[in-house]
């Protein structure tokens, strides 16, 4: 007990790092998706076509393969340019986090605008709307209920991946966690279970909110 | 499709220019695909040197990553029956074992696996790679025993206990699919439950887990890159205990391009196969007319959603 108290100010200093890394690359994987959702949808091979391939390389390629990729091999030839300073935990860890959760937003706001059935766009067009008119004042309102839960069930795998980042030595949980790890290698089962706890404490309740919005809209539509 | 009616007055807007910039898309993408083609080539003295190793590295991937999948499928079955059993405490198991896993990092799963459990057994007289060891002696090859193999070990446990818990939802909503109305034909036919599971359900459910189970499969292999912090060499590790010692930044950089390379040489495939399983096998489920109400409760449905299963709707919006 008295391990656990000793280290519990740590380990909340690394859960705070864990949500940081996380509310920091969510809205810029968001954004970062919007653009390449609306590449992907684009008739013009010009745009479509490189949304396409950065979506199946992103999906392709196992995350800490990305990580060590962007913190290892561009921050050498970051280095070779003397701008190392710009290649730390924190810099790759959120770019790494968002330029991978883009590629599974984009397809999911690919996915809420299609679900929008094209009627509505015709009927909106026809109405003498603009094509931008449609899509904020038709499409998208429509469209933001129905991507909520897959944003939210995304966000908490983000939660989750960014445990990955500890590999390149971000300070957040799982470092802190390895960290104590090593320094009480005699007792480390109490560790482990903190940690553990934490992330459960952080992605239960999101989780249970987002459950209950799901079948709020289902009962809805 | 739009259809176009000329008003007196009023041009017509044609898009008679699109094909002509596509065409000319193609010709500059064949060009960076020319280019890329260079720079391996450029690095063909890296790629000779260390492809075969890397190859080497994906096939332990491959196996780490088809072990895990089939201890996986056991787990999964063993927590989806619990999970629809009639007694209260295994259902109950089976929803802390789901919610623990799905809440928490693989990452940290596989330390606590590995470092915290491991560790564990190890002062209690059981380490696996002791074991092996003195198994593997008996047959005078305990050479053949890699001296990571307490990292497979447990690697391997943390990840099939991980995705049979992924899959445990995957076959409980397979299985809560399939009509109701089956079971109780069946049971009024004079099956007992276990036939009626056997013949009726479980035919019935398989078909519709296959693409999220392959989905779960090309993230497994992702997954099984983790086992990197366990020391186990497959490609991860090995590409990093390539590029870590070389000093020239482009060289190190290729290298770590190159293993990302092996892994969407290895999943891509897979994806374009589960894309076309969810086609043929979404297709017999379809009736017309609703493929927008399929749509919708596809993205709601709490298994089907987000990272795992988002090539579900490619499939749909290219029938569009």
């Amino acid at each position: 007990m008295s391990l656990i108290q000793q280290v519990l100010p740590f380990f909340l200093i690394g859960a705070r790092n864990t949500l940081i890394y996380c509310f920091v690359s969510f809205p810029l994987a968001l954004l970062l998706g919007l653009l390449i959702a609306w590449m992907r949808s684009s008739r013009i091979a010009w745009f479509s076509s490189p949304a396409k391939i950065f979506i199946e390389v992103i999906r392709g390629t196992p995350i800490i393969a990305q990580i060590f990729l962007i913190y290892y091999g561009l921050g050498a030839i970051l280095a070779n340019y003397n701008l190392s300073i710009y290649d730390n935990a924190w810099t790759a860890g959120i770019a790494i986090l968002a330029i991978n959760y883009a590629a599974f937003e984009a397809e999911v706001f690919r996915a809420g605008f299609l679900s929008v059935e094209h009627g509505q766009t015709e009927a909106a067009l026809s109405l003498g709307m603009s094509s931008g008119q449609n899509f904020f004042r038709i499409v998208l309102p429509q469209a933001i209920p129905l991507m909520i839960p897959p944003f939210v069930n995304d966000f908490i795998y983000m939660l989750k991946d960014s445990a990955i980042l500890s590999v390149i030595s971000a300070t957040e949980l799982t470092s802190v966690l390895q960290f104590f790890v090593f320094r009480n290698s005699s007792q480390t089962i109490p560790l482990y279970a903190l940690a553990i706890a934490l992330y459960l404490l952080m992605a239960l309740p999101i989780s249970f909110v987002a459950r209950w919005y799901e079948r709020r809209l289902r009962a809805a539509l | 499709m739009q259809q176009t009616q000329t008003i007196t007055g009023v041009e017509p807007r044609t898009r008679s220019w699109l094909p002509v910039i596509n065409a000319l898309y193609y010709v500059v993408l064949a060009l960076l695909l020319l280019g890329f083609g260079y720079y391996l080539f450029l690095n063909l003295s890296l790629i000779t040197l260390y492809l075969p190793f890397l190859l080497q590295a994906a096939g332990i991937t491959i196996g780490i990553s088809v072990v895990s999948m089939l201890l996986a499928v056991i787990f999964g079955l063993i927590g989806a029956l619990a999970r629809l059993s009639r007694f209260a405490p295994l259902r109950w198991i089976a929803i802390v074992y789901v919610e623990v896993i799905r809440g928490t990092p693989i990452f940290v799963q596989l330390l606590v696996w590995y470092y915290g459990i491991g560790q564990l057994l190890s002062n209690h007289g059981f380490d696996p790679y002791t074991l092996v060891f003195n198994i593997m002696t008996i047959f005078q090859s305990n050479s053949l025993v890699p001296l990571a193999f307490s990292g497979f070990f447990y690697g391997v446990i943390g990840l099939s206990f991980a995705y049979g818990a992924y899959l445990t939802e995957v076959f409980r909503t397979g299985i809560e699919s399939v009509n109701k109305g089956q079971t109780e034909a069946a049971l009024s036919l004079g099956m007992n439950s276990r036939q009626s599971m056997r013949h009726i359900v479980l035919p019935q459910a398989i078909r519709i887990t296959i693409p999220p189970f392959t989905n779960y499969f090309i993230t497994l292999i992702q997954d099984s890159a983790l086992l990197t912090v366990l020391g186990v060499a497959e490609l991860e590790q090995t590409t990093g205990a390539f590029a870590g010692p070389l000093i020239n930044p482009n060289q190190k950089l290729f290298i770590y391009i190159l293993g990302a390379m092996i892994y969407l040489a290895i999943c891509y495939p897979l994806s374009l196969v589960s894309r076309f399983l969810e086609g043929r096998l979404g297709r017999a489920y379809q009736t017309s007319g609703d493929k927008m109400d399929a749509l919708k409760a596809d993205m709601l449905d709490s298994d089907m959603l987000g990272k795992q299963v988002v090539s579900f709707y490619e499939d749909k919006s290219e029938n569009e």
